[in-house]
């Protein structure tokens, strides 16, 4: 059994581990939600994000700076792939926008790597994250405390956006039922664009903050886009709050078993996941028949 | 000019024939009921105008304007808002969210107050997210989400189906206050007695061909006229 | 699979080829700037490429895990002759299969309960659960990160005499050889009827239930043939390295065999191995050119992108559709000639001589259970939705042999209780009887095998295979049985099948179209397939759901003709709101009006029913100025 300050801490991993997987969860499900896309590139996109602030870093001091200027080349990246590919693939078959979204995916990377080389990068800690932080009996990294608030942050506008503007108006509505949407006179396909960037953005702003915490290679996606497969099962696909809140269960989930057995702790993710699809396919939040 | 002439139209549902050479016409300021037994297309029809099916051939104009082919948005964008058989209230969206979006791209949109005062049942449910909502306040905001479009030509697909004869009491009193208005409709209706209550004209359907074309007081006066398309067997 | 409308002897052309490429490959592809060793790889990734294929390309299940099984046969594998529990390499690459299959089946369960994405994520998701169990809590056996290095090498023979296949050239002869095996069993596991059902499957899924087949076997059976092909794979790379070696199970070695696949051709069962040949042709030279040394990965990619595209069928198969395409061409153009003249006239040529002469027979089926008179029993049925009362407690008895029309205004609920009659939705309450025996909560396949079988109102066939080939998915269903199997067989080599399938396209006057492919043939004549498709599966009972819909006044003559024809080998209960032709056609009629029976008796009696009269008219005759 493992000491009171281990737990803790572990708790708070997964905060942030959790918090980390809601925000990339959150742009998976609307773009599947909204644009029926499963976007396998999604992986590509953190590392993207990470290298974006490993880039911009060597410019500026700023942390924020880099943060603001490494959204907005996301959002360019973004329009970029949905005019150029993602918009041809909207009345073809599910498994070929899996396959070409998997090949944009690789294409990123590879050009990560010609970039970069293979070689883990550092991003250094921003200034006003430097340090340890007291937590009662624990004493914990501030940067992963600013992380969870941060996160909790661009989650909640996500939702702001969702649920108070009329584009999030549209995007929900459009999820449930786009023929009718159409008929109201709204043209969709409008949104699909603005939803597709929105989705890179907020997967990309995942990774440039996940960057001081842990090594940045060009492979370095490809684990959270796995569990974030599982979070949207877990959620229910196309469901905001399901990836939010499923996102927070995965990351505990992790984090907490691998304070009792850290061999097991990715294993028992996906040892959930296959509970789920027997007992509850549809998630949390999902739609039955959605399957 | 009639406002809208639907001329000869061919529409396929998949590989399945539905209309044959179908034409009708609607003049600006009239109720026309479509009439017939499941199958002779009626819904079809609808959604051939609203632009949801594409027909294969022929012309529908609006105003003079050829209209098939073009997305429902644009169709929409027109002033033609079809009320679907199914009604399509978003479950997940509140009675006032329904109503937002539908006002969203209509440029002389009703306010909330003006559609309230035609059913105010819906200004109890406002905040109500649509699927719990009963059928009729379904169709009620199905109804009000093309009124407040201020749609110059509304389809109402089977309005009254499957709602209580009190409910369809008072939507036919609404229905006939928007045809004393002057608001043009095409109505697809089973209960011929409620259509007739509100139409001018009638057309009758039998598989995929108009097959009868008179005022609503001539077959409320001479229902036999109605039997080859309505009645059991001929 | 590419449909070839052909003559009945299967070619053995492409094993021929194969043969012939393998045995050519050391000595002419080294030129190219292929290593032997290299193209032993390839070969590993084509074996893995077989199985792959048979779930991807012909039943089009997108797995992105065959990793976790490639893994777990080479550990298993390596694992038992390392510790020394086994000697003979060959044992233990039999171990080693059987795991993966054993993995194969486990996943496969839970996976084949979803389709589409939801299918590819829970493979993705076990891969990697795989990938982590290798990595931590099993690394006592595994190795962990470093894998088990040190597995020895086949041996042919015993004692002193054996030959041990060293690398090179015996190796790659070794792979080959098993290559070619798996090549020829793969084959002949897609010409079977196995194979024509999985293909089925990927063309229309739902159809494919409904014709009696227990669809989640099928696929479980393509998933652990797939297991079993990457887990041999597996096994033979310790082999072959002497160390087996953790990336077996990463995401990136699911991701490779995807990628190859569709490269070289998914549906051509050697696509994957062209398509890792181009790979591993990339990754070694273009590694030599100056400037270019990392990025073949990234050349891939977007050749990759491009493919996806534009050529989605990979250079196989692009290659396979074009030969296709121009062996077939004037029989192509033919067919559909044929059938823009049947459009043209709008009517079919109706020919009703020529078959009355043949006078064709079907042959009577036997029902599964029971000899009485009442074929279905349909008892207090019921179907709420919420408050909404679809269908409210409907009874009525069909007897054997008759024609049964169901009828009733929109909303009445007839389309929801023909769904229930073969239980493609449950009802709430109640049940049906096939003679006796309760179809209720066996699921549509099961009513199949029972002997009830539908004909949709929108038209549910399988489009790129030809008339015959539909027919035979049907004609298979209740012959063999829900599951079997008969992986070797050829499709077409069931004698009853095929008689079967002979005269149901006499009875549709289909015989001129057999070899046509679906998609070409003219409305009216797909409208008779589909019903001809139910009629295949030999029912006991027929349910028509609205066989007139869309069809020109004489079309609706012939068909009409036709159900009199198949009303004397079956029972018939038919939905349709074409009122004239019903009256003509039905012995008895049911009268539905919101959800509840409103009259059941002689069409005589329907007419004469004053309240079936005003259900029709919506209450015209009660109507005052309202």
């Amino acid at each position: 059994m493992p000491s009171w300050p281990a737990l803790l801490s572990q708790a708070f991993n997964g905060l942030a581990l959790g918090a980390l997987l809601a925000l990339v969860s959150s742009g998976l499900t609307i773009i599947l939600g909204t644009l029926g896309v499963l976007n396998f590139a999604h992986g590509a996109l953190f590392a993207v994000g990470a290298y974006a602030v490993f880039v911009i870093l060597q410019y500026t001091q700023s942390f924020v700076l880099a943060l603001v200027i490494g959204c907005g080349f996301m959002l360019l990246l973004g329009f970029l792939l949905e005019r150029i590919i993602i918009r041809l693939f909207y009345n073809r078959p599910h498994e070929d926008q899996i396959l070409v979204t998997y090949g944009v995916g690789i294409v990123l990377v590879e050009c990560i790597r010609a970039a970069f080389g293979g070689n883990a990068q550092r991003v250094p800690t921003p200034s006003w994250g430097q340090g340890a932080t007291q937590l009662g009996f624990l004493i914990y990294p501030t940067y992963r405390l600013q992380l969870i608030a941060i996160i909790a942050m661009l989650l909640l506008s996500l939702y702001l956006v969702l649920y108070r503007t009329s584009m999030g108006l549209v995007v929900r509505a459009g999820i449930e039922n786009p023929g009718m949407v159409g008929i109201l006179g709204i043209n969709l396909r409008r949104t699909f664009l603005l939803v597709f960037a929105i989705g890179v953005v907020a997967v990309g702003l995942a990774g440039m903050l996940y960057a001081p915490v842990v090594a940045v290679t060009p492979d370095m996606g490809a684990n959270f886009m796995a569990q974030s497969f599982v979070v949207i099962v877990l959620g229910g696909l196309g469901s905001f709050p399901g990836a939010v809140i499923g996102g927070l269960i995965a990351g505990e989930i992790i984090s907490l078993t691998s304070a009792f057995n850290s061999s097991y702790s990715e294993v028992m993710l996906y040892a959930l996941m296959a509970l789920l699809l027997v007992l509850r396919p549809q998630g949390l939040f999902g739609s039955e028949g959605r399957v | 000019m009639s406002l809208l002439e639907v001329e000869r139209i061919n529409t396929l549902y998949g590989d399945s024939h539905v209309l044959f050479d179908l034409s009708i016409r609607v003049e600006q300021g009239e109720v026309v009921a479509l009439l017939g037994r499941n199958g002779a297309g009626k819904t079809t029809t609808l959604r051939s105008i609203m632009g949801v099916l594409a027909p294969n051939s022929g012309q529908i104009r609006l105003d003079g304007r050829p209209i098939a082919g073009l997305p429902p948005s644009a169709i929409a964008n027109m002033g033609v808002q079809l009320v679907p058989e199914e009604r399509a209230v978003f479950g997940g969206l509140t009675v006032e969210e329904n109503l937002r979006i539908a006002a969203l791209t209509a440029p002389n949109a009703w306010s909330f107050e003006r559609v309230y005062e035609v059913f105010p049942r819906l200004k109890e449910r406002r905040k109500s997210s649509g699927r719990t909502l009963s059928g009729g306040e379904q169709q009620m905001l199905a109804i009000a989400r093309a009124l407040i479009r201020d749609a110059r030509m509304i389809l109402l697909d089977e309005p009254f189906e499957g709602l209580a004869p009190l409910i369809v009491r008072d939507l036919v009193t609404v229905a006939r206050n928007l045809a004393a208005e002057g608001r043009t409709m095409i109505v697809v209706e089973q209960n011929i007695a409620a259509a007739l209550s509100f139409a001018n004209r009638v057309y009758g359907l039998n598989n995929g061909h108009v097959v009868f074309e008179g005022t609503a007081a001539d077959l409320s006066a001479n229902p036999e006229l109605a039997r080859d398309f309505l009645g059991v067997a001929s | 699979m590419k449909v070839v409308p052909v003559g009945r002897a299967r070619s053995y052309l492409p094993e021929f080829a194969v043969l012939v490429t393998l045995v050519a490959a050391p000595i002419a592809l080294p030129y190219l700037g292929f290593s032997t060793d290299l193209l032993t790889r390839v070969l590993n990734w084509g074996l893995i490429g077989l199985g792959f294929d048979i779930l991807f390309g012909l039943t089009g299940l997108l797995s992105f895990g065959q990793a976790a099984f490639y893994g777990v046969g080479g550990f298993v594998t390596a694992y038992l002759l390392v510790s020394g529990a086994l000697n003979s390499v060959w044992l233990a690459l039999a171990a080693g299969t059987a795991a993966a299959g054993f993995a194969g089946l486990v996943v496969g369960w839970l996976a084949v309960r979803r389709i589409g994405i939801y299918f590819t994520m829970i493979t993705l998701a076990f891969g990697q659960m795989a990938y982590f169990m290798e990595n931590s809590p099993l690394s006592d056996y595994t190795g962990g990160e470093n894998g088990i290095p040190g597995v020895p090498v086949p041996v042919l023979g015993f004692g002193e005499h054996a030959i041990r296949i060293s690398a090179g050239l015996p190796m790659y002869t070794l792979f080959a050889v098993i290559f070619f095996a798996g090549y020829v069993l793969a084959r002949r596991i897609v010409g079977s009827p196995v194979g024509a059902v999985l293909l089925a499957i990927k063309e229309n899924t739902g159809r494919v239930a409904m014709l009696g087949h227990n669809v989640p076997a099928y696929k479980l059976t393509a998933f652990v043939i797939a297991a079993l092909y990457a887990g041999l794979a597996g096994g033979l790379l310790g082999s072959f390295q002497s160390y087996m070696p953790p990336d077996a199970f990463a995401l990136e070695t699911s991701g490779q065999l995807v990628v190859q696949t569709i490269v070289g051709g998914a549906g051509t069962l050697v696509g994957p191995l062209v398509g890792a040949a181009v790979w591993m042709w990339l990754r070694d030279n273009l590694q030599l050119v100056p400037g270019l040394a990392t990025l073949w990965k990234l050349v891939l990619g977007l050749a990759f992108i491009v493919l996806v595209i534009g050529l989605r069928r990979g250079i196989c198969g692009e290659i396979a559709h074009w030969w296709s395409e121009r062996r077939n061409y004037a029989a192509l153009r033919a067919a559909e000639a044929a059938t823009q003249a049947i459009e043209a006239t709008g009517e079919r040529i109706v020919k009703p001589s020529v078959r009355r002469a043949r006078d064709v027979m079907l042959p009577l089926p036997s029902p599964a259970i029971g000899a009485s008179d009442i074929a279905l029993d349909v008892r207090a049925l019921a179907r709420h939705y919420g408050g909404l009362k679809a269908v409210d407690g409907v009874s009525f008895k069909v007897m054997r042999g008759s024609i049964h029309a169901v009828i009733g205004p929109n909303g009445a609920g007839k389309s929801t209780l023909f769904k229930m009659l073969l239980d493609e939705i449950s009802p709430s309450s109640g049940d049906v009887l096939l003679f006796g025996a309760k179809v209720t909560g066996s699921g549509v396949s099961h009513a199949a095998q029972f002997g009830i079988a539908k004909s949709n109102q929108l038209n549910q066939l399988f489009p790129n295979l030809s008339v015959r080939q539909n027919l035979r998915i049907a004609a298979l269903g209740r012959r063999r049985g829900p599951l079997r199997l008969d992986l070797l067989r050829p499709a077409d080599s069931l004698p009853e099948v095929e008689e079967q399938v002979g005269s149901v396209l006499a009875l549709l006057d289909l015989v001129g179209r057999a070899d046509t492919p679906a998609h070409i043939l003219a409305y009216g004549e797909k409208r008779r397939l589909e019903i001809g498709m139910a009629l295949a599966t030999s029912p006991n009972v027929l349910l028509l759901d609205e066989p007139l819909a869309g069809m020109s006044p004489a079309e609706r003559a012939a068909t009409c003709a036709l159900i009199r024809d198949i009303a004397r080998a079956c029972t018939i209960v038919i939905v349709e709101h074409d009122l004239d032709a019903i009256f003509e056609l039905a012995e008895r009629i049911t009268v539905l009006y919101e959800g509840r029976l409103l009259a059941d008796g002689s069409p005589e009696e329907i007419r004469r029913n004053q309240r079936v009269q005003d259900a029709y008219l919506g209450g015209l005759h009660a109507h005052e100025s309202a």
